[in-house]
C-alpha cells in the first residue's frame, strides 16, 4: 500500500513540473485505475488557487498586530514596577535576613576557629576582638566582671601553651606582682624578666601591685617585659591559684625592700624557701655555680618553669629528671641561680619520698664548686617563714632552703 | 496607519524604541539564513534577513521589530493557507492576523514556540480554521469567488471557477482537520512534501499516506457535493 503513496507523490511532482495526467499514468499502468481519480482530485485541489494578500491587507493587519504588541509591551512595562513595588520590602527583608544569617554563620565559624589560637597566630586578633565585643555587649556588671576575669585567665592559659610549645610571641596579660627577684619577677604566676629596656612608666612597682604586662615569651619559660604598667584598683585580674599567690605573697616579706608591708600573715603555709634573694642571685655571677638543694612541693608547672614553694625554677637544662612532673608532688631539686636570679635546675626528683609536701626536706646546700664561700650565708636569712604565725595549719608549710 | 502613531511619546516609549533598535540589529545579523521580501507602503520591496531564533528571542520582549519581521515573513503564507480553507476574504484576513496575536499572547504566558515557529503558526491557523468551521456548521461561504477572480477572466470561466472552488471547498470542509491541513499546505501554499513534513512534525512517508487518504476522501466528497 505504501507503494501507491509513493507513486502518487511522484505523479504529483511530475504534474507540478507540467506533465499531463495521462502521460503520468502511462508509467504506472497497474495503478492507473486507482490513481486516476485521486490525481484528478489533486489537480482540482491544485487549481483552487488563492491570491496573495494585497499590500493593503498586509499593512492593515501589520498595524493591527503591532498595535497589539505595543499594548502587551506597555502592560508588561507597567506590571513590572507594580510587582517591584509589592516585593521591595519583602525582597529587602529577605536580603537582610540572608546577609545576617551569612554573617552569623561566617562570624561564628570564624570565632570558633579563632578560639583556640595563641598570640602570634593569624586569627588571634579575631579572638581578642570577639572577647571585646562580648564584654561590650554584656551589660550586667557582675557578668561583665566574670567575663573579664575569664579573659584574663585565658591570657595566662595562652602563655602556658606558648611556653609548652616553646614559641616566642608578643603577649600581654595582667596580674599581681608576687615576687621580685631582681630582674626576674613573678606576675600572676608567670616569670617576667625585667630589663633596663623595660618601660615602667616611671612608676614604682612593688609586690602586691596589680600590673599589666606587655612583652614577649622566651623559650626559657619567661616573658621578657617590654612594658609594665600599674593597673588601677578594681580592674579584673586573673584568678591565680592560692598556692602561688600565698606563697609568693609571703615572700615579699623577705627580700623585698620596698613593700614588705603586709606579709599576709596567717595563712601561709608554704612560706618556704626564700633562699634566693637578689643578693644571692647576683653573687654567683662569676663563673662559679653554687649548687643548692631544695625540697618542697610543686605549685605549678609552666612548660620548663616549675614553681616549688614559690621558687621559680627553670628545668630546661636539667640533667636529670626523675619521676613524673605533677603539681602537688613533693620534689627534691638541685640547681643554681643564674645571673638573672633564675633558679636553674640541674637535677629534679618528682618521686621523692614524702609526698604531700608536708615538710620540706631541709635544705642543704652543696657547694660543689670551688669558691662557694658566700652564697649560703646570704640565703640564710631566708627562713623568714618563722614569723608567720599560724602557719602550722598549712600543708606546705615549712620548707626552707637554707643556706648554712 | 502610521505604526509610530500607535505609541505614546513617553520615556517608556523611547526605551522601547531603543530596545527595538537593538534587537533589530540582532535580526540583521550576517548569519541569518533567510531573506524575505516585503512590500513597503510605497510599493518597493524590502529585503530583510530573517533569523528565526533571533526573532523568537525578540518576541519574548515584544520587540517591535522582531514581531514585525515575523509578521512580514509569515503573514502571506498564513493568509493563503486560510484562504484555501475558508473562502471569505475578510474572515481569512482576520484569522491570519489573529494567529500573530495568539503568538504574542502565548509568548506572554511563556507558552510560545521555542523552535519551529512556522509549524506553530500553521498549527494555530489550522485550529482557528477548525474553530471557525465548527461555529458555522461547516457551511462554506458562498461569495468566495469575488476576491479570487481576476479582471481578465470571462464571465463563464469566472462562474466555472467559482462553482468549482465552491464545490472543492465544501468537500474540503468535510475532511478531517489533519487532512484539510495537509492539503492546504501542499496545494494552497505549495509546500513540498519535505516542507510539509517539517510543519506537521511528521516523517515524509506519513505525509504521503496522509495526503493520499486526504485526496481519496476529497474525491468522494466532491462527488457528493456535485450530486447534492
Amino acid at each position: 500500500m505504501s507503494e501507491i503513496y509513493e507513486i502518487l507523490e511522484i505523479c504529483l511532482q511530475d504534474i507540478e513540473k507540467g506533465a499531463s495526467l495521462d502521460s503520468v499514468l502511462l508509467r504506472y499502468p497497474e495503478q492507473s485505475a486507482e490513481l486516476r481519480p485521486v490525481l484528478e482530485t489533486a489537480m482540482k485541489a491544485i487549481r483552487v488557487h488563492v491570491p496573495d494578500p494585497s499590500s493593503e491587507v498586509i499593512h492593515r493587519n501589520r498595524a493591527r498586530v503591532l498595535q497589539h504588541a505595543a499594548e502587551l509591551r506597555e502592560a508588561k512595562v507597567q506590571s513590572v514596577p507594580a510587582r517591584r513595588l509589592w516585593s521591595v520590602p519583602l525582597r529587602r527583608a529577605l536580603v537582610t535576613l540572608v546577609v545576617i544569617v551569612a554573617l552569623l554563620m561566617s562570624s561564628t565559624s570564624l570565632v570558633r576557629a579563632a578560639s583556640t589560637t595563641l598570640p602570634g597566630d593569624q586569627l588571634y586578633p579575631v579572638k581578642r576582638t570577639w572577647e571585646d565585643v562580648l564584654v561590650t555587649i554584656t551589660f550586667n556588671m557582675q557578668s561583665r566582671n566574670a567575663l573579664e576575669v575569664e579573659h584574663e585567665n585565658e591570657r595566662l592559659n595562652e602563655l602556658n601553651e606558648l611556653f609548652v610549645k616553646g614559641r616566642s610571641a608578643q603577649v600581654d596579660f595582667s596580674g599581681v606582682v608576687t615576687r621580685q627577684n631582681g630582674e626576674l619577677w613573678l606576675i600572676a604566676g608567670i616569670p617576667v624578666a625585667v630589663s633596663a629596656q623595660t618601660d615602667l612608666s616611671n612608676q614604682t612597682i612593688a609586690i602586691g601591685n596589680a600590673v599589666h604586662v606587655i612583652g614577649t615569651t622566651q623559650k626559657d619559660g619567661a616573658v621578657q617585659a617590654e612594658k609594665i604598667e600599674l593597673l588601677s584598683s578594681g580592674v579584673p585580674l586573673p584568678q591565680v591559684s592560692d598556692d602561688d599567690s600565698s606563697g609568693i605573697e609571703h615572700e615579699n616579706s623577705a627580700p623585698s625592700n620596698q613593700s614588705g608591708e603586709d606579709t599576709s600573715n596567717g595563712e601561709s603555709p608554704n612560706v618556704n624557701m626564700t633562699q634566693a634573694p637578689e643578693s644571692e642571685s647576683r653573687s654567683p655571677s662569676t663563673s662559679e655555680r653554687t649548687i643548692q638543694s631544695v625540697s618542697g612541693v610543686v605549685q605549678s608547672i609552666n612548660g620548663n618553669i616549675v614553681v616549688v614553694n614559690g621558687q621559680i625554677m627553670n628545668v630546661s637544662t636539667a640533667e636529670e629528671i626523675k619521676g613524673t612532673p605533677k603539681v602537688g608532688a613533693a620534689v627534691k631539686v638541685e640547681g643554681y641561680y643564674d645571673a638573672n636570679g633564675l633558679f636553674i635546675v640541674t637535677k629534679i626528683d618528682f618521686s621523692s619520698g614524702d609526698s604531700g609536701g608536708e615538710s620540706t626536706s631541709g635544705s642543704n646546700n652543696h657547694n660543689n664548686d670551688s669558691g662557694s664561700n658566700d652564697s649560703g650565708s646570704n640565703s640564710s636569712g631566708g627562713d623568714t617563714h618563722g614569723d608567720d604565725g599560724g602557719g602550722s595549719g598549712g600543708d606546705d608549710s615549712g620548707s626552707s632552703a637554707g643556706g648554712d | 496607519m502610521n505604526e509610530l502613531g500607535l505609541f505614546r511619546f513617553s520615556p517608556g516609549w523611547l526605551v522601547q524604541q531603543f530596545l527595538a533598535i537593538d534587537s533589530w540589529n540582532d535580526i540583521l545579523n550576517v548569519n541569518s539564513r533567510e531573506i524575505i521580501t516585503t512590500p513597503t507602503p510605497g510599493g518597493a520591496i524590502l529585503m530583510t534577513d530573517f533569523n528565526e531564533q533571533r526573532a523568537l528571542d525578540g518576541l519574548q520582549k515584544f520587540d517591535y521589530q522582531s514581531i514585525g519581521a515575523i509578521y512580514d515573513r509569515y503573514f502571506p503564507e498564513l493568509y493563503r493557507y486560510v484562504r484555501y480553507r475558508i473562502s471569505d476574504e475578510t474572515i481569512a484576513e482576520d484569522i491570519a492576523s489573529d494567529v500573530f496575536v495568539r503568538l504574542m499572547e502565548a509568548s506572554q504566558k511563556k507558552k510560545g514556540p521555542q523552535t519551529n515557529l512556522r509549524g506553530w503558526l500553521f498549527a494555530t491557523a489550522s485550529n482557528a480554521v477548525n474553530d471557525y468551521h465548527r461555529r458555522h456548521y461547516r457551511r462554506p461561504v458562498e461569495s468566495l469567488s469575488e476576491a479570487m477572480s481576476d479582471g481578465s477572466a470571462s464571465v463563464h470561466s469566472e462562474v466555472d471557477i467559482r462553482e468549482q472552488n465552491r464545490a472543492i471547498q465544501m468537500a474540503l470542509a468535510q475532511l478531517t482537520a489533519e487532512q484539510q491541513h495537509v492539503l492546504a499546505l501542499r496545494f494552497g501554499d505549495g509546500y513540498s512534501l519535505e516542507e510539509t513534513a517539517v510543519i506537521l512534525n511528521k516523517n515524509a512517508n506519513a505525509v504521503k499516506a496522509l495526503q493520499f487518504r486526504a485526496l481519496a476522501s476529497l474525491q468522494r466528497f466532491i462527488g457528493e457535493v456535485i450530486y447534492e
